[in-house]
Formats: structure tokens, sequence, C-alpha cells
């Protein structure tokens, strides 16, 4: 029997975060392909296959929030799970009201990250 | 026979008559006793004698003596001598009987013989002969020794003299001698009191004044000439000086009243008062009259001296009527006042005459009646407007001609022959126009003076001085007219300028507080117009933060030179409670007596302000944002660049766990995840290296540098910032300050941040000045030390060690980081940097201390390395 394990696909400029979020996510028993940028996902197979999206808000080039637009744009919508390393409290709110499942706030705990992906994937 | 009285009588007053009455009766004689009674009769007449006598003259006396003998003894003829007691020619007479008729010279020159020449009071003969007529003589002393005179007798009867005959000689005689002796005292008497009234008379008559005496009911009784001669009148005439028009008038009832008044009180009196001279011109005469009393105390004489003040008089009335025309123009009259007072004045001193002042347009030129109060509209309008030309009157000719026209008769005056003016002129019933030209200081005409007359005439050189005179006044009058009216109109200028551009000017005497405003600053000031301005005053008005400018301007250096300028920025605040700003430009001078004065321009500048702090709230806002957004945005960089690898390092760690806690536990990935873990970890490090690197950016330059240099530098940058915030800035920068090795413009960003600090420290102060002391000194031998005290809102306890913290601050607008990277700076400098609360009053003194010599600091030593 072939387990077809749901694809969390994950943008981010970072690459101690590329590097370091990947396995964890795996741990919780996901498959997970990382990208160094919006483009390089929107240019990958993987668009139609994710199921998840954990996404960089600031990235150079195009941010998280214009993917999800540019998503939204090709009706290819998809639950998204920011993250990001800005202290800025407020771009939370502003994120969820734009169809957010969640806002991590980097550092963020294993625990944080597992309730936003089991939100998403309740959507 | 009786006595007859009328015979007696006869006797003394007509002799002729009495001699032949006399002869008659001696023809009667008869007998001894009719003889005895004649004689005794005769001797009664002889006896009786000395009654006519009374008051008699020597002369009158001897001639009735020898009248009244010779008609009643037998005698041919009878002499007499009187001596002159003066020692001059004695007085002799002689009268003959008829019978003798003719010979009275031949018994003079007998008798004189008989006699000799020294006075003799005897003949040397009893008898003599004149031709072949033989004569007894008899003879009879005056005085007891003769020396009043004698008396010689001559008769053709032998035995003369009878007895009875010497007797009748010897008793008229003796009568005679009294009578003379008595004539002589009363002669005597009144010759000398005739003498003395003569010396009375020379000394009253050489009195230089006018005098005269008085009986004491005030009857005129004598004058000296001097008075006669003024008044040109007799004693007679001047006896009646109460109604013969010697006293004017116009004085009359008052003299009246006060001359009767002294002479019934008997007290002196003195009258000024106006009485005519003899040339008809009444004069002022001061009119002093006493009494003079005998040793009982009664009044036997009064008397008068009168002394002409008439000139004195016209020159009092004269200087106190230019005087009066001088206070009018002091005091500010109007022109046309003065002027219709000016010529009242001369009508007044000169009579008979009218004044009119006429002022010249020299656009026209036409001429502008100023005065003429006395002349009719008929004469006044018409020369309204005339034009000021030489032939159109005598006025335009002295304007033109600069120089006075006398118009002795304008009727005949050819001259004015084809004149409009003298048809005017002599319609209006005027014969004589004299008119000067008035001058201005600078010797323009500025119009004319004239007077004229209705009669023909030229002014008299005491008139000629009045009019130099009163048209030096006129020229006053006129020209400060001209002035104060160009003053007005300048000043009106001023004051609507002033109110345009709400700008106040005001004089400010520092010594003696005389401070003078105009109107513009009372208005500024919202204090009622005119009212004294004092300090105190002022201080009701300024704002309470402001007042120690007034100090500040009052403690102006006194040595200082003048004419410096100043400028100054104040506030009002208004019993509203509102605020005013102002803004003063003036200059400090000089007065003559070396005081300080200062004269300003005082604008409103509170809509300009409000606009400016408008504007400079809308900027520190726009500042603050702008360093909120810099600071947020470096937050934002740090939080971010430091979150990344926290990030990596909890999601490592967390992936880490859970490859351990798997089963089989992935050593493997966990060893992996571990080492990504410390990669994540150094990396926070650079970042936080990275960051420190960021704040020192700039190469630390050492350099020599003179501290206070370096300060004034700051001052002056940061000047503007300072006055705009109304801080009063104190430096004290030390003299013997010696150079120091350090970053220039490090320190001076230190003093920069430390003014800055004090300066907003005090934002918040309102009820004192915002002084901020910035000082320099030498410390010790090898350091110096600047200090920033302020006297704002002052440090808590409990900041003090936090205050260098990097993101400490106690100002809502502030980043704090300010005290953070001086320290820093400081430290660099092997220096010092710290704050303490003022010992006395409030706020805080932030100082910092710097070794002589920086040498030898490491670039790039930690910034918080050494506290």
């Amino acid at each position: 029997m072939t387990v077809t394990r749901s694809l969390v696909s994950i943008i981010d400029d970072d690459e101690s975060v590329r590097e370091s979020l990947p396995d964890l996510v795996r741990q919780f028993g996901f498959a997970v392909e990382a990208f160094a940028s919006a483009e390089a996902f929107l240019s990958s197979k993987y668009v139609n296959q994710t199921t998840c999206l954990i996404l960089d808000v600031a990235m150079p080039g195009m941010s998280g929030p214009e993917l999800q637009r540019e998503l939204a744009n090709r009706r290819r919508t998809m639950p998204i799970v920011f993250i990001t390393a800005s202290g800025d409290r407020m771009i939370r709110g502003r994120l969820l009201a734009q169809g957010a499942v969640e806002c991590l706030f980097k550092p963020f705990s294993e625990t944080a990250l597992l309730d936003a992906l089991n939100a998403a994937l309740r959507r | 026979m009786t006595t007859d009285p009328a015979r007696i009588s006869l006797g003394g007053s007509a002799f002729g008559d009495t001699r032949v009455d006399v002869d008659t009766s001696l023809k009667s004689v008869a007998d001894e006793p009719a003889q005895l009674r004649r004689r005794l009769n005769d001797l009664v007449s002889i006896m009786a004698l000395p009654a006519l006598w009374a008051g008699g003259e020597p002369p009158e006396i001897v001639t009735t003596l020898v009248d009244a003998l010779v008609g009643t003894l037998p005698l041919a003829f009878i002499f007499a001598r009187v001596n002159d007691p003066d020692g001059g020619s004695p007085f002799e007479t002689v009268r003959v009987a008829e019978s003798m008729e003719g010979r009275a010279r031949e018994i003079r020159r007998a008798i004189d013989l008989s006699l000799g020449n020294a006075a003799s009071n005897s003949p040397l003969h009893s008898r003599i002969f004149i031709g072949d007529v033989q004569l007894a003589l008899a003879s009879a002393r005056l005085g007891l020794q003769g020396e009043i005179g004698v008396l010689v007798a001559g008769s053709e009867t032998t035995d003369f003299p009878a007895q009875t005959e010497q007797l009748i000689l010897d008793v008229a005689a003796n009568q005679a001698a009294i009578a003379l002796q008595q004539a002589r005292l009363l002669t005597e008497r009144t010759r000398r009191a005739n003498e003395s009234e003569r010396e009375w008379r020379l000394i009253v008559d050489s009195i230089p004044g006018l005098v005269a005496v008085l009986s004491p009911t005030g009857d005129v009784e004598v004058v000296n000439r001097p008075l006669l001669e003024y008044f040109g009148q007799t004693l007679e005439e001047l006896r009646q000086w109460g109604t013969n028009g010697t006293v004017h008038p116009e004085d009359l009832p008052h003299v009246v009243e006060v001359f009767t008044r002294a002479i019934a009180s008997g007290t002196p009196y003195e009258i000024v008062q106006r009485l005519r001279r003899g040339d008809g011109v009444y004069r002022w005469i001061q009119n002093s009259g006493f009494p003079l009393r005998d040793t009982a105390g009664q009044i036997v004489r009064w008397c008068v001296l009168l002394t002409d003040i008439d000139e004195r008089k016209r020159a009092e009335a004269q200087l106190a009527g230019e005087i009066r025309l001088l206070d009018m123009v002091a005091c500010g009259s109007s022109l046309t006042d003065v002027l219709n007072a000016l010529c009242c004045f001369v009508e007044d001193t000169a009579t008979n005459c009218h004044c009119g002042v006429y002022l010249i347009d020299w656009r026209g030129p036409t001429f502008q009646n100023a005065a003429a109060p006395t002349l009719p509209a008929s004469f006044n309008d018409p020369i309204d407007g005339l034009p000021v030309r030489r032939e159109i009157g005598p006025c335009a000719r002295a304007a033109c001609l600069r120089t006075q026209v006398i118009a002795a008769d304008i009727e005949s005056d050819p001259l004015w022959q084809a004149s409009p003016f003298r048809d005017l002129a002599l319609t209006n019933g005027l014969r004589s126009c004299w008119s000067t030209p008035i001058y201005s200081l600078a010797g323009q005409v500025l119009g004319t003076f004239a007077i004229y007359q209705r009669t023909p005439g030229r002014p008299t050189p005491l008139l000629q001085d009045l009019i130099a005179q009163v048209t030096h006044i006129a020229s006053i009058a006129i020209e400060r007219a001209q002035s104060e009216t160009a003053l007005k109109r300048s000043e009106a200028f001023l004051a609507d300028g002033q109110r345009l551009s709400l700008t106040g000017s005001f004089s400010w005497r520092v010594a003696t507080d005389e401070i003078t405003w105009s109107e513009q600053l009372y208005r500024i000031y919202q204090i009622e117009i005119g009212t004294p301005v004092t300090l105190d005053l002022i201080r009701t008005r300024v704002h309470p933060e402001d007042v120690s400018l007034l100090e500040k301007m009052k403690m102006i250096d006194q040595a200082r030179a003048g004419d410096d300028e100043f400028e100054w920025q104040y506030r009002l605040l208004m019993p509203d409670h509102s605020v005013k700003y102002l803004h003063a430009v003036g200059h400090a001078i000089r007065n003559q007596d070396n005081q300080l004065e200062y004269i300003a321009a005082v604008q409103d500048v509170t809509e300009r302000r409000v606009a400016e702090e408008a504007l400079a709230r809308a900027r520190s806002e726009l500042a603050k944002v702008a360093r909120a957004t810099s600071l947020s945005a470096l937050t934002a960089s740090i939080v971010h660049e430091i979150n990344q690898p926290l990030s990596g390092i909890i999601t490592n760690a967390s992936t880490c766990l859970r490859m351990l806690d798997a089963h089989p536990p992935d050593v493997d990935g966990a060893r992996e995840t571990a080492k990504r873990t410390i990669r994540d970890g150094n990396r926070a490090s650079e970042v936080v290296t990275r960051l420190r690197a960021l704040f020192s950016k700039r190469e630390f330059t050492l350099e020599p540098l003179d501290l206070n240099e370096a300060t004034r530098e700051v001052i002056a940058l940061s000047s503007n910032e300072l006055q705009r915030n109304r801080i009063l800035l104190q430096p004290e920068l030390a003299d013997d300050l010696p150079t120091i090795t350090g970053d220039r413009i490090q320190l001076q960003q230190v003093i920069l941040n430390l003014l800055r600090n004090g300066s907003d420290a005090m934002g918040n102060v309102h009820d004192r000045p915002r002084q901020l002391l910035i000082k320099t000194e030498r410390e010790k031998a090898d350091r110096i030390r600047l200090t920033v005290r302020d006297v704002g809102v002052g440090l808590p306890p409990q900041s003090l060690t936090s205050l260098f913290d990097a993101f400490y601050t106690t100002k809502s607008g502030g980043m704090g980081i300010g005290l953070f990277v001086s320290r820093s700076i400081i430290e660099r400098h092997h220096g010092r940097l710290w704050a303490e609360p003022n010992d006395r009053g409030p706020g805080a003194t932030f100082s910092f201390s710097l070794p002589l010599s920086a040498d030898g600091v490491p670039d790039g030593l930690p910034a918080t390395g050494t506290s």
C-alpha cells in the first residue's frame, strides 16, 4: 500500500531555516520540499502537489504575501503558515485576515509549528 | 484940650498933614501952663508912637520919629542916624522946619562936621551956624551907649533945649531905640526865616525827583521846580489835580480812594497811576506820600514824591506780553491764537493801531490771512489768497524785497496810487501801513507783520523795537507750528506704520528708569495709552520666565561702548493667560551723561511665532517619526538578524531531540542537527559582532584639540536651537585649558548631546529661567573636565545606573542611544562620563573628564568596557 504523505513546501531565503525546518517537519511525518524563493516554488512541479505551505514573509524578490496573492490569482489556493523573523506583531492579524492559517514568529517552538500544520491540514 | 486920637493917628500915618497940623498948633502956644500941657500932650503922642511902629522897618520908624518931633518941638531941624548892625552905611534922615527950607544940605554938612567922621553918639558942639542963623543943638542917644544911633535936633531958640524939650527928645529917642531894637530883632528873625526858606526851596528844587509838600489835610502847598516843569502847570493848577484831568480818568477813582484814606489815617501811601505830563501824554508814575510829624506826633505836612516809571512800566508790560506770547507758543496754543494774541498785544502797547499777520505760501506765492483780530472782514477777506507780488501792497513788497516797508500815507504815497491795496485800505479808514517781514531761522520769509493806523504816520523808535520783538516771536510761533505739523504728519505715518506692522517702539534710560512707549507698544501690551510706564508695570506683563531678561538688560556692562546692536525675543503673559511673542531689535546708546539708554522697536511676532512653533512641532513630530522609523528599522533589522539564527537553533534543537527520541534514535541525524545548532549559535554571535561594528563604523581620528574651541563651535551650531527653546546658555570656559588629544568630531557629538539633553530636560520648565551652564575647567594636573548643568526635571535616583544603558531614556521621543554612545566615545578617550543630580535646586549635571593625552587608545576598544 502506498501511503501518500501530505507535501509541505517550505519557502525561506534563509539557509539555516531551509536546513533545519524540513527535518523537523519530516519528523512530524510530512513530505517536505524547500525552496529559497517564491519564484523557485512557482516554477517547480510541486505547486500543484503541495498540501500546505510554510512561507517566509520577507524575502528578496517576491515576498510571502505576494506569493499568496499570486497563488490566489492562479486559483491555486492552499493553506499557508507564515513564518517571520520580524518583531512586528501587528503583521499576524493582517496575514490571518488575508487567509493565512497562522503566522509564527521566529524563533517558534515545535509545538506551535505542529499546531499550525494540523490546523492547516484540517482546512 | 484933650488928646485927639485923630491927630496922633494922622501924625503916624500921613506926615505932611501932621506937620501942618503940628505947626499950626505950635503957633497957638502962648503961656507956660498951656505949654506944659502941650508938652505933656506931646509926650503922650511920642509915647504912643511905638503902637504905630509895630512890625515897622527902621527907616519907617526913624522917619515917623523925626516927623513927629519936628512937629512937636520948636525945631529948625531934626537929624537921625541909625547905625547898620551889620556894619554897613548908617541910615540917616533930616527934617527941616519951614524957616530953614532949602538948607538941609548945609545942615547935614554941619552935623557931619559936629559929629565927626567917626560914628559918634553925640555932637561936639552945642551951637552951629547955618549961614548967619545960629542954631542951638540938642542930642539924644539911641540905645544906652548910642550904639543904635543918634538924634540931633537944632533950634533957633537960644535956650534950646529947654528941660521939657530935652525930656521929650530923650523919651522919643528911648522909644525909638526900643522900637528899632525890636525891628532889628524882627528883621533878623525874618531874615533868618527867609534864609532857611530859601535854603529849603533850593534843596527841594534841586531834588531830581518830583516833590510836593501837602498840608495835613492834603492840599498842595509847595511843589518843586522839576514838578512844575514836568506837568507844565502852575501851582494853582496843580492844586486842582483831582478835577483837571491830571490823573488818568481810569485811575482817578482808585487814586482818590487811596489818597483820601491815607490822609485820613495818617499812614504813608504808594500809588502807581498814570498822570498827564506837560506834553499831554499820560505817563506811569509812582506816587509815594508820607506824613511829616512834629515832636508832639501831629502831622504838620505831607511829603509827596512822584517818580516817572513809565519806561520801566512799559518795558515790564512789554516783557510780560512777550513772555505771555512765548508761553502760548510753548504750551502749544494754536498758531491762530498766538498770532491773534500777538496782534492784540501790539495794539494795546502802541495804542491807536491795528495789526495783521500774513503768512506766505511760497508755492503760489500767495498770502494767507493768519491773524488780524481788530480789522474788519471787509479788509481781511480780500487779502486772503492775494498773490505775493511787490506791486500788490506794502506787505507783498516787504516780503519780496525782504525789508520793512513804511507806507506813511497810503493816500498820497505814489507807490500805491495804482494798487488795489490803496482803495482797500482807504475804504476801511486806514491811512498808514508799516509792514515788516517775518523771517525763519534759516532766513526764509515766512510772512509779514503789518501795523495800520487811521492817520498818516511813521513808527516811533520805541514801536520799531516792539515790531522787532514781535516779528521774532511770530517767527518762533510760525516755525514751531510748521515743524509741529510736519512732526505730527511724520508721527502719524510712524503710528500708522507701527499699527500696520504691529511694531511698537520704546526708549529706556536704564539709570533713571525713564521709559517712553509708542502708542502701538501700549496696544501690544494691552495697557491704556498714556499710562506712565514703569519697570513694575512691564513686569506685570512680561512672562515670568523672561523677566530675567530685564535684569540682564540693566546689567549690561556699564563700560561698554555705545551703539551696540541688540536683539531680544521675549514673551508677554497677558491677563487672559494668552502668550504674546515679541521680537525687539534695538541698540544701546550712551547719552550726554554717559548713561545707558535703549532705543528699540518691538514687533508682535505672536502669529509668526505660533506658525513657526506649529511648523517646528510638525518638524519635530516628523523627526520623531523618522527617528522612530529608523530605530524600528534598526531594531527590526537587529531582531531579524538575531531571530534567524535563533530560529535555526531552536528548530535544530527540536529536530535533534525528536531524532534522539525516535525508535530507533536517528543518531546521525541528531548529530547533524546538533552541529547545525552550534553553527546557528555562532551565526547569532556573528550578528552581534557585526552590530557592534556597525555602531563604530567611523575611523577614530586623534588630533590635538582645544576643548574650549570645540565647545564654542558646538554652542555656535546649537545657538539657534537653544534660543528657540529659550535656553539661557551660560558658558564658563576656563582660560587656562591645556590642549588635549582626541577625536574632535566625536567629542563635539558628546558635547552636543549633553547640551541637547539639558535643553530637553528643561522643556517643561515654565516657572523659572531655563538656565543651562556649560563649563570647562582643569580638573587635575593631567585632566580636564566639561560640565553641563541644567535646571530641568532632574534624575530619578534609581535611574542613575541604567542611564547609560543603550536603550534607556526618560524622554518620550528620545532614542536613549545618545548617552550610551556618548559614554562609549568618552571611554574611548580613556575618559569618564557621569551624571549626578544638582546639589541645590532642580536639574542634573552631566560631566566628563578626559586625560590630557589620549595616546595609546586602541582603535575599536569596546565601548562599554571600562566602567
